[in-house]
């Protein structure tokens, strides 16, 4: 019965944008996923995706230019192509439309934090569109510090579920949301 | 610098006016006229970034214009009390195929300055009824409501001047205004010099523009035949102007708008187009050019439109630098280039162009406004696939479009014979003249793109954007957002410096409405279109030195900036905060709000010299 229903999941291409699944069916699916990503997401590479210029220009401000920090913004091409691809995969675990995203900490206090590597529907809880970081929130403050995988209900029928990333120190360097909607908007962030 | 022909007798005509102005205060009402570039305010004056020694109402009016083209003016309705009134517009002798176009003037307000601009155009019939103050305005005091008169002159109108008179009735009492249209035997060409493209961004926003339509087809909007009319309705209100529209249809993240793209299934070698319903709903109409039937340019295809493709569509990014992913691309664009073969859209260009920035974190190469070394070999990848998927001699035109600005000069290298269509950084191109003549010598499409001016500066500032294209040589210019007026721009307006459209929800018209400053656009992309006709008889360099002159009493080495300090940096240690060369004040503060009359006046001089037909 159950392998029943993740066929019909799995096979729904959800055109309309429209979920069938039930909110705590989703985020259990999602946690599923998330799961994996703190297995199959590699720390040490997601370490080398932003270039250290780009971080040094991250949190500058210059009043004659309110731009020098996204103008400068870079990463490093094969680190970042390796883990966006990884992250492309774990989203085809779910049996709806859903991304995976990649937070990372931005040295800083009080303690900010910015979307990394984001995918092709645009969606996240926790990003203000544009924004190239931004203050770290309490949900994520939580995964980086204990480990434990969160599940944060958005706006909009969000529901995201987000998983410490691990390098081989053992530090948790990064975080991974899983997220999905209840009902896509197939209009948004298509700007 | 002294006014010239129809020009000067409009100032003989005003200082009658200041005269009569006076004489009004005892009447119920009055009507007065103004030529396009002094823009009223709701007081019977006109407005503060408009005026000029002299400049005033008058009670006649004289309109000159070529053939296959509009001439325009202001009416103002005034009332020193309240009440009721109604305007008839006036009509041209059937025979003359004159054809009169009424608006009513919205006066925005504007907390930062205070006071009131007119821009949104209503359309209304020519037979006007209202009251003063006008009550959707919500002016206290108003005594004056303006009307924009737009007069179409048909390609096959019988050269002469023709009569009409515009009437206010306010309490009873009538007061007209004598306009003539001395109709000249040249004829604008429908093609015009320079290209004035208004670009935006998705759909989302349409929803909240238009809710009396989005309301009223509920969850099902973005797929109702209102939403794919709403979308044609922008592209004409364009293209009527004598502009261009584009509307970028996915994000930063490689998200498609479904209506933006035909819909694919499958993966890999497997991958195809399943269904184009949805996509030719929304584009068939526009490349065959039926959206456009019902108009004065006459039905023709849109010149140009951003294609869907970016790293994630057609082939998924997840195949990047494997086969797959040339395989998805090869297949799909393939596909498509076939479909528009078959289906006869061979006249539209189709842009292959990558918006993304890596600072919107999902890929990891900027497409837009490239700045770093690395990321020219996306482009020639990109380049390489294209050629793949379209084969040769296909008479469907696919073109690849690259905006520039940080590395115009190096990307202008780097990408020759790669890139044929170049929207350049204005502020980049102004010091690299070279680059221009490079490019058009490649055959290359250059535009320029940038901001749009406020209400607040002086009308002849829009026809800048016209006149600079043309006297670089180049093809065109961006308004890079053209669509978004604010979050309420009737009452509390921000300037309209990202707007030259406006919602027409709250006049019950499920369409965009233009604005002044569209149309004295419109007008000068008309004469700079028929001055360029003049090139078949007169060194276009001596065209553009007169045009130079008139305008801003500029040479032509003016419009060029000085080659600037930053230039010489590598453009990773450039920062906004670098200064350019500026080009004084002739084409900023003091420039004044006629320049372009006096480049319309040199235009129509040429236009009478002529033989008739010489400037077809």
């Amino acid at each position: 019965m159950k392998a029943a229903i993740t066929f019909l999941l799995a096979a729904s291409p959800l055109l309309m944008g429209q979920s069938i699944v039930s909110s705590e069916a989703r985020a259990q699916e999602l946690e599923r996923v998330a799961k994996a990503a703190t297995a199959m997401v590699d720390g040490d590479v997601c370490l080398r995706i932003e270039t250290k210029r780009s971080r040094e220009f991250l949190q500058k401000n210059d009043p004659r230019d309110p731009w020098i920090a996204s103008d400068n913004f870079d990463v490093d091409h094969a680190p970042f192509i390796q883990t966006k691809k990884t992250l492309m995969r774990l989203a085809r675990l779910c049996p709806e439309a859903c991304d995976a995203n990649l937070w990372m900490p931005v040295e800083g206090n009080p303690p900010r934090i910015q979307i990394l590597i984001r995918n092709v529907y645009e969606m996240s809880s926790f990003w203000k569109w544009g924004d190239l970081h931004q203050p770290m929130p309490e949900e994520m403050r939580r995964v980086l510090a204990t480990g434990e995988r969160v599940t944060f209900r958005g706006k909009r029928g969000m529901i995201s579920v987000l998983a410490p990333v691990y390098d081989s120190l053992n530090n948790i360097v990064a975080v991974v949301e899983v997220v999905s909607q209840e009902k896509r908007d197939l209009q948004e962030n298509v700007k | 610098m002294q006014p010239r022909g129809s020009q000067l007798r409009f100032f003989s005509l005003s200082r009658l006016a200041i005269i009569l102005i006076g004489a009004l205060r005892c009447s119920a009402g009055d009507l007065l006229t103004l030529p396009e570039h002094f823009r009223p305010d709701p007081f019977g004056g006109i407005v503060e970034a408009d005026r000029s020694p002299g400049a005033a109402p008058a009670r006649a009016i004289t309109l000159e214009g070529a053939r296959a083209s509009f001439v325009s003016c202001h009416l103002l309705a005034i009332m020193p009390q309240p009440g009721d009134y109604s305007l008839d517009a006036g009509a041209f002798p059937g025979a003359s195929g004159l054809q009169v176009e009424l608006y009513r003037e919205w006066f925005h307000y504007l907390p930062k300055t205070k006071n009131y601009y007119p821009d949104a155009l209503v359309p209304v019939a020519p037979q006007y009824r209202s009251k003063l103050p006008e009550p959707d305005n919500r002016i206290a005091n108003q005594t004056a409501q303006a009307f924009w008169l737009d007069i179409w002159i048909p390609a096959n109108t019988t050269p002469g001047s023709y009569r009409m008179k515009a009437v206010l009735n306010a309490g009873g009492m009538l007061s007209a205004v004598p306009i003539e249209v001395k109709v000249l035997a040249a004829q604008v060409p429908a093609e015009d010099v320079v290209a004035m493209d208004h670009n935006t961004y998705g759909t989302s926003w349409l929803a909240t523009d238009y809710p009396s339509l989005s309301q009223r087809a509920g969850d099902s909007f973005f797929t109702s035949d209102r939403y794919f009319e709403l979308i044609q309705a922008f592209h004409r209100v364009f293209y009527e102007n004598r502009g261009v529209f584009h509307q970028l249809g996915y994000g930063h993240g490689g998200k498609v708008g479904p209506e933006f793209a035909p819909r694919l299934e499958g993966t890999g070698k497997d991958k195809h187009i399943a269904d184009w319903s949805l996509y030719d709903r929304h584009f068939g109409p526009l490349f065959d050019g039926s959206a456009f039937a019902k108009t004065h340019l006459g039905p023709r295809p849109i010149k140009l439109v951003y294609l869907p493709i970016n790293p994630e569509w057609p082939a998924s990014f997840l195949w990047w630098g494997e086969p797959g992913y040339e395989r998805e691309f090869v297949n799909v664009v393939s596909e498509m280039e076939r479909h528009f073969r078959e289906k006869g859209w061979t006249t539209t260009r189709f842009e292959m162009f990558f918006n993304h920035k890596k600072r919107y974190k999902a890929f990891p190469w900027d497409g837009d406004e490239a700045r770093f070394p690395a990321d020219t070999a996306y482009m020639l990848e990109y380049s390489r696939l294209l050629r793949r998927a379209v084969p040769p001699g296909s008479p469907v035109k696919f073109v690849f479009r690259a905006d520039s600005s940080w590395t115009l000069d190096r990307q202008v290298r780097e990408l020759a014979g790669v890139v044929n269509f170049w929207v350049c950084g204005q502020g980049e191109l102004a010091y690299q003249p070279e680059v221009a003549r490079t490019l058009k010598q490649r055959g290359d499409t250059v535009w320029t793109y940038g901001g749009t001016p406020e209400v607040t500066e002086p009308s002849s500032h829009i026809t800048l954007q016209v006149l600079r294209p043309w006297m670089w040589g180049i093809d065109g210019f961006v308004h890079w957002m053209a669509t978004d007026p604010g979050p309420d721009p009737w009452f509390q307006f921000e300037g309209g410096g990202e707007t030259l459209v406006y919602s027409g929800d709250r006049f019950g018209i499920g369409a965009p409405i233009p604005s002044v400053r569209l149309k004295l656009q419109r007008n000068a992309v008309q004469d700079i279109t028929l001055l360029n006709e003049f090139r078949k008889t007169r060194a276009i360099e001596q065209l553009r030195a007169e045009a130079a002159r008139r305008f801003n009493g500029t040479e032509l080495k003016d419009w060029w900036s000085p080659r600037p300090p930053y230039a010489d940096k590598d453009p990773l240690d450039r920062t906004n905060a670098d200064e350019g060369i500026p080009e004084g004040p002739r084409f900023h503060e003091a420039l004044d709000a006629g320049a372009w009359q006096r480049v319309r006046t040199y235009v129509l001089e040429l236009a009478r010299q002529e033989p008739a037909g010489d400037a077809k």
